[in-house]
C-alpha cells in the first residue's frame, strides 16, 4: 500500500471519527436534557463565540501598536475552530498549493502567510507564495492568462477581474460546505450575488467590501463656521462650497482653506474612481442598473450629459484660483488621501475607508478629533438614459469602487479532490467570519464587509471609541445597504477603460480640449475602441451578467 | 595543407568524400526537419493544420538539434578548419537564438491586434497598428517631448564641461569632489524621484517649497527699519518670481523642466566623467607650447582643450542622447506623464499603454517603431560626427 493512500485513509478514519464523536455527543446532550438542553447549549456556544471575538479584538488590543508577524499567527490559530470541524489533522499531509496575492504595505500576503501558519501545521499542506506589488498585479494576472501559465492554484483577486478570470473559465466553483464554512449570509447586500458569481456559478470568498465615503472636516461646518451651517449633501453644494472658502483660512492649520479635494492626476487607472463619485451622483438613475455603459450595445455612457456635467463641475473649480490647493494638477488620490486631507490640507474628500481607519492611528494625520464621515453627496437632478433628460429628483448613488479582494480558487485543482479541498479549506480560513473581524479592526488593507462587522459593541468593548466608529462604519454601511449603490461591472479590461480615460482626463483638465464635452468624447471614442478590441459582443453579454440583466 | 594556413594547422587533415557526405547529410537533413517541424508548427498556429502543439518546444528544440548537427558537421567536413570554426559558432548560434528569434517574434506581435483582455487573443491585423499610430495624439506628443529632452542635453553637456575642469584644475580637496560629484550617479532614478520629485519638492511640506514660501513672506514688523527694508525688498522680489505659492508641476512648461532638471542632475556626472577622463589624457606640453606662443586661458581652451576633447565630447553625448531616449522612471513616479502630457516621455507612454491597458501588440510596435527610429537617428549623428572631427585632423 501506497504511504499516501494509507494517509487518506487514515485521515479519512480521522475524520469520521471526529463527526460521530461530535455528533454522539450532542446526541447526548440531547438525550440529557431533551429540547431544553438545546436551547440552553445554544446560549453557552454563543458566549464561547463572543469570547472569542472579544478575545481576537484584543490582540494585539487598540492603542499597543502594530500587529506583528506572532499577532497574525495568534489570530490564525485562534480562528481554526470551522477548519477543525470539516478537516482532520494531517488530511493535507504532502499537499504543496501556490497562492498569488499582493504585499501592498507589507499587509495582504503578509497576514495571509501568519493567518495560515497555524493552519498549515494543522492539515500538514505547504503553501509557496507569490508576492506582488499592486502595480505588477494586473500585468502579472493578465500575462498569466494570455500565455495560459497559470501557475497558482489560489489567488487574491478584486471583483473587477472576474471577467478575465472566471469569464474565461479559469476559476473552480466554491463547493458547498465553503458556503456553510464562511457563512456567506453574513455579506453585506451589495457584496451578495451576482457579485463574486459567473453564470449562476459562485466562485468567491469575500475577504473585503470596497466604496467610497465622504470624508469631511467637522470644524469647517456648523454655525459660524467658515464652510457654512450645513455640510453638504449634494455635489452641487459641494461646489458651491468649495468655492465660496477662496481666500479663508483654515481652522485647524491656519493656511488657506480649501473645499472638496479632487485627485486631478492619473493612479494607473484607479484615479477614474474619483470622477465616478461625482458622476454617480448624477448618472445613476435608480431604475437603471447600468451607468457606464449602455448594457444593449456597449456604446459608452460617459459622454453623456452626466458625466459632462461631473467633469464640469471639476473643469468649474480649475477654473477658480484658489479653489484648490497648489499644484492639485499633479496630485493622484494618494497625495489628496493622506498628503492633503489627513494632514490638514482641503475640507472634503470621498476616499476608500483607509481615511477612517488612518485618520485617528497615523502617526501623519492631524484631522483625527475633527474629522466626520457620510456616504458619497447626491443631486439635485439625475440624468435618464432612457428618456435622454434630467430628472430634477434628489438621487445619491454611492459608488462602490472596486468591490473589494476575494479569495478565488484556480481550476489547476482540479482533477486532485485532496489538492481541490485544501485549497478551498485554506481560502475558507482567510474568508472566515471570525477572523474577517480582526482584519476589519487592524490594519489589514481590508474594509469592513459584514453585517456582522457592525456591531458596534464589540467594537466599543474592545477600546474603540463608540461615536467615532459609528460615524465611521455607519458611512460604510449605508453606502453597502444603498438602494441606489453604482456597482462596478466586473468585464474583461475594466481598467483599460480606466486608464485610458485618465490619460484623456488629464487633457482635459489641462486646457488641451475645448469643454468638458470635448474631454468626454475624446474618452467614449478611446472606450469604443477597447470594447471594438476585446470583442463588442463578449463584452456586452459579460456585461450584462455582471449587472444581474 | 592549404596555402597560409602553415603556422595555424597543426595536423593534415585527410578528409573522405565519404565522411563529407556524412557531414552534409548532417547538416542538410537537420536542416529539413527543423524547416518541415517549424512550417507545421507555424501552420498549426495559424489555424491551417490542427495538430495540436502546445507551445512552441519542438521547433527549439529542432534548431538546438540542427545546431548541434552544424557544429558536428564542421568538424566532419573541414576537419581541423572546422574544430577552429567551433570556438565562434556556438556563441553566434546562441546569440541569433537570443536577438533574432525575440526580434521577428517583437516583429509579429507588433503586427498583431493583441489585447491580454480580448478572448480571441493574438490577431495578425497588418499595418493596423502603424496607422493607429499616426493618429495616436498620445505618441506623438511623447515624441515631441523626447525632442525636447533631447535638446536639453545641450546644456547639460556645457555643464558637465565646466565641472570636469573645475576638477581637473588644482583645488583643494580634488579627489573628495570627484567622489561628491559622482554620488547623483549612483543613485536610482526611482530614488531620486521620490526624494527630490516627492519629497524635496512636494509642495506644503517639500524644504525647497517651504524655503520659497519663507522668502515670498513678509518680513516681521519687529526687525530693525534696514532689515524690514532688506526683507521687504526681498519678499516682493520673491512674490514676483510667484514663490508665495510655489508650483513644480503645476504647468507644462515648468513641469517639463523640473524633470529635464531631475534627469539632468542624475546623469550629468555620468558625462563629466567621461570629459574628465579625457582631459586628463591631453598631453601638458600642448598647453606649455600654448602658453610660450602667448595663448590666453580663454584662447588656450578653444584652441587646445575643445578641439582635442571633441572625440570625448560626441562620444559623451551620442551615450547620453541614448540614456535620455529611455527616460520614463522619473516621470513615471512624478508626473504620469502630465499635465496633460507634457512631460511624457514615449518610455512612459508605451508603459502605460503596455501595462495599464494590456495592449501588447500596439506597444510593441511602438516600441519597435521607436528603435527604429533610434538606430536611424544615431546613425545618421555618428555620421556627421564624423564628418565634423575629419577637417580638425
Amino acid at each position: 500500500m501506497k504511504v499516501a493512500m494509507y494517509k487518506a485513509i487514515m485521515a479519512a478514519q480521522m475524520s469520521r471519527r471526529n463527526m460521530l464523536k461530535g455528533a454522539a455527543s450532542v446526541g447526548a446532550l440531547a438525550a440529557l436534557g431533551g429540547a431544553n438542553s438545546l436551547t440552553s447549549a445554544k446560549p453557552a456556544q454563543a458566549a464561547a463565540h463572543s469570547d472569542l471575538r472579544a478575545q481576537l479584538l484584543k490582540i494585539p488590543g487598540v492603542g499597543m501598536g502594530s500587529p506583528t508577524d506572532a499577532d497574525w499567527q495568534r489570530v490564525g490559530e485562534l480562528c481554526l475552530g470551522p477548519t477543525r470541524e470539516r478537516v482532520a489533522e494531517g488530511e493535507f499531509e504532502g499537499v504543496e498549493l501556490t497562492f498569488l496575492g499582493l504585499n501592498n504595505q507589507n499587509l495582504h500576503n503578509f497576514l495571509f502567510r501568519g493567518f495560515l501558519k497555524p493552519w498549515e501545521a494543522y492539515t500538514g499542506a505547504k503553501i509557496n507564495w507569490i508576492d506582488l506589488a499592486q502595480a505588477d498585479y494586473n500585468p502579472r494576472l493578465q500575462q498569466a492568462i494570455a500565455t495560459g501559465t497559470v501557475d497558482f492554484d489560489i489567488i487574491e483577486m478584486g471583483a473587477p477581474f472576474e471577467g478575465d478570470t472566471a469569464g474565461k473559465g479559469l476559476l473552480d466553483e466554491m463547493p458547498d460546505w465553503v458556503k456553510d464554512q464562511i457563512e456567506a449570509d453574513d455579506l453585506v447586500g451589495y457584496l451578495q450575488p451576482p457579485v463574486g458569481t459567473w453564470d449562476g456559478k459562485t466562485y468567491r470568498i469575500t475577504i473585503d467590501g470596497d466604496c467610497h465615503t465622504f470624508c469631511y472636516r467637522k470644524d469647517y461646518f456648523g454655525d459660524g463656521a467658515i464652510g457654512g451651517a450645513e455640510v453638504p449633501r449634494t455635489w452641487q453644494e459641494v461646489n458651491q462650497v468649495t468655492k465660496d472658502l477662496v481666500g479663508k483660512t483654515d481652522p485647524l492649520t491656519g493656511l488657506p482653506a480649501h473645499g472638496y479635494l479632487d485627485p486631478l492626476k492619473g493612479w494607473g487607472g484607479f484615479g477614474f474612481y474619483f470622477i465616478a463619485n461625482r458622476a454617480a451622483a448624477y448618472a445613476k438613475h435608480p431604475n437603471d442598473p447600468a451607468w457606464l455603459f449602455d448594457p444593449d450595445t456597449m456604446a459608452p455612457r460617459v459622454n453623456n450629459p452626466a458625466w459632462v456635467q461631473a467633469i464640469q463641475d471639476v473643469m468649474d473649480l480649475i477654473e477658480t484660483p484658489g479653489a484648490y490647493p497648489a499644484d492639485q494638477i499633479n496630485a493622484d488620490p494618494g497625495t489628496t488621501g493622506f498628503q492633503q486631507f489627513l494632514a490638514g490640507t482641503g475640507s472634503m474628500l470621498m476616499w476608500w475607508g483607509d481615511i477612517g481607519s488612518s485618520a485617528r492611528t497615523s502617526d501623519t494625520s492631524v484631522v483625527g478629533d475633527v474629522v466626520g464621515f457620510g456616504i458619497n453627496p447626491g443631486s439635485d437632478r439625475v440624468y435618464n438614459s432612457q428618456t435622454g433628460a434630467w430628472e430634477n429628483t434628489y438621487n445619491e448613488a454611492p459608488a462602490m469602487a472596486y468591490l473589494g479582494w476575494g479569495i478565488y480558487v484556480t481550476k489547476n485543482v482540479q482533477g486532485d479532490d485532496l489538492k481541490r479541498k485544501a485549497a478551498w479549506s485554506a481560502a475558507a480560513h482567510l474568508g472566515g467570519k471570525d477572523i474577517s473581524l480582526w482584519m476589519s479592526a487592524y490594519p489589514s488593507g481590508f474594509q469592513p464587509y459584514r453585517n456582522s462587522h457592525f456591531q458596534y459593541d464589540e467594537w466599543e468593548a474592545a477600546g474603540y471609541d463608540r461615536d467615532y466608529i459609528e460615524d465611521y462604519l455607519g458611512s460604510n454601511a449605508d453606502s453597502y445597504n444603498h438602494p441606489n449603490a453604482a456597482i462596478e461591472p466586473r468585464i474583461p479590461g475594466i481598467f483599460q477603460y480606466y486608464s485610458v480615460a485618465e490619460d484623456e482626463l488629464a487633457k482635459g483638465f489641462a486646457g488641451q480640449y475645448g469643454s468638458a464635452q470635448e474631454t468626454a468624447d475624446a474618452i467614449a471614442a478611446a472606450w469604443e475602441g477597447i470594447t471594438d478590441q476585446i470583442g463588442r459582443d463578449t463584452q456586452i453579454s459579460l456585461y450584462r451578467a455582471s449587472l444581474g440583466l | 595543407m592549404e596555402d597560409g594556413d602553415r603556422l595555424h594547422v597543426v595536423t593534415a587533415d585527410h578528409i573522405s568524400d565519404q565522411r563529407r557526405r556524412l557531414g552534409k547529410t548532417l547538416v542538410w537533413g537537420s536542416a529539413a526537419l527543423m524547416a518541415l517541424i517549424m512550417a507545421l508548427q507555424t501552420l498549426d498556429g495559424i489555424g491551417t493544420l490542427s495538430i495540436g502543439f502546445e507551445n512552441w518546444r519542438p521547433s527549439l528544440y529542432a534548431y538546438l538539434f540542427w545546431s548541434t548537427c552544424l557544429c558536428v558537421s564542421q568538424v566532419l567536413i573541414r576537419g581541423e578548419h572546422g574544430k577552429r570554426t567551433l570556438f565562434v559558432l556556438p556563441a553566434a548560434l546562441f546569440v541569433i537564438s537570443m536577438v533574432v528569434f525575440p526580434l521577428l517574434f517583437g516583429l509579429v506581435i507588433a503586427f498583431s491586434d493583441w489585447n491580454l483582455s480580448s478572448p480571441d487573443g493574438r490577431q495578425f491585423n497588418g499595418i493596423d497598428n502603424l496607422r493607429q499610430m499616426a493618429g495616436d495624439p498620445f505618441y506623438w506628443n511623447a515624441m515631441r517631448n523626447m525632442v525636447w529632452y533631447t535638446v536639453a542635453i545641450v546644456v547639460e553637456y556645457a555643464i558637465a564641461f565646466g565641472l570636469a575642469l573645475l576638477l581637473n584644475g588644482q583645488i583643494r580637496a580634488r579627489k573628495f569632489f570627484r567622489v561628491a560629484f559622482l554620488l547623483p550617479l549612483m543613485l536610482s532614478p526611482v530614488a531620486v524621484s521620490w526624494m527630490i520629485g516627492k519629497s524635496m519638492l512636494e509642495i506644503r511640506f517639500g524644504p525647497i517649497s517651504r524655503f520659497m514660501r519663507y522668502i515670498a513672506s513678509e518680513p516681521s514688523p519687529d526687525l530693525a527699519a534696514p532689515l524690514f527694508w532688506i526683507g521687504s525688498y526681498i519678499s516682493d522680489f520673491g512674490q514676483w518670481l510667484g514663490w508665495a505659492s510655489p508650483s513644480f508641476f503645476g504647468s507644462a512648461g515648468v513641469a517639463r523642466a523640473m524633470i529635464m532638471m531631475m534627469d539632468a542632475w542624475t546623469f550629468i556626472p555620468f558625462m563629466m566623467i567621461m570629459i574628465l577622463a579625457g582631459l586628463q589624457a591631453i598631453p601638458r606640453e600642448l598647453f606649455e607650447a600654448a602658453e610660450v606662443d602667448g595663448a590666453s586661458k580663454w584662447r588656450q581652451f578653444w584652441e587646445v582643450t575643445f578641439p582635442l576633447m571633441l572625440p570625448v565630447s560626441i562620444t559623451a553625448i551620442l551615450i547620453r542622447i541614448i540614456f535620455k531616449l529611455k527616460l520614463a522612471d522619473i516621470i513615471i513616479n512624478i508626473t504620469s506623464g502630465g499635465p496633460g502630457g507634457a512631460t511624457d516621455s514615449v518610455t512612459s507612454f508605451i508603459f502605460r499603454e503596455y501595462r495599464d491597458r494590456s495592449n501588447v501588440g500596439y506597444g510593441t510596435l511602438l516600441a519597435i517603431v521607436y528603435l527604429v527610429v533610434i538606430v536611424i537617428a544615431m546613425t545618421i549623428l555618428m555620421k556627421l560626427a564624423d564628418r565634423w572631427m575629419k577637417p580638425r585632423y
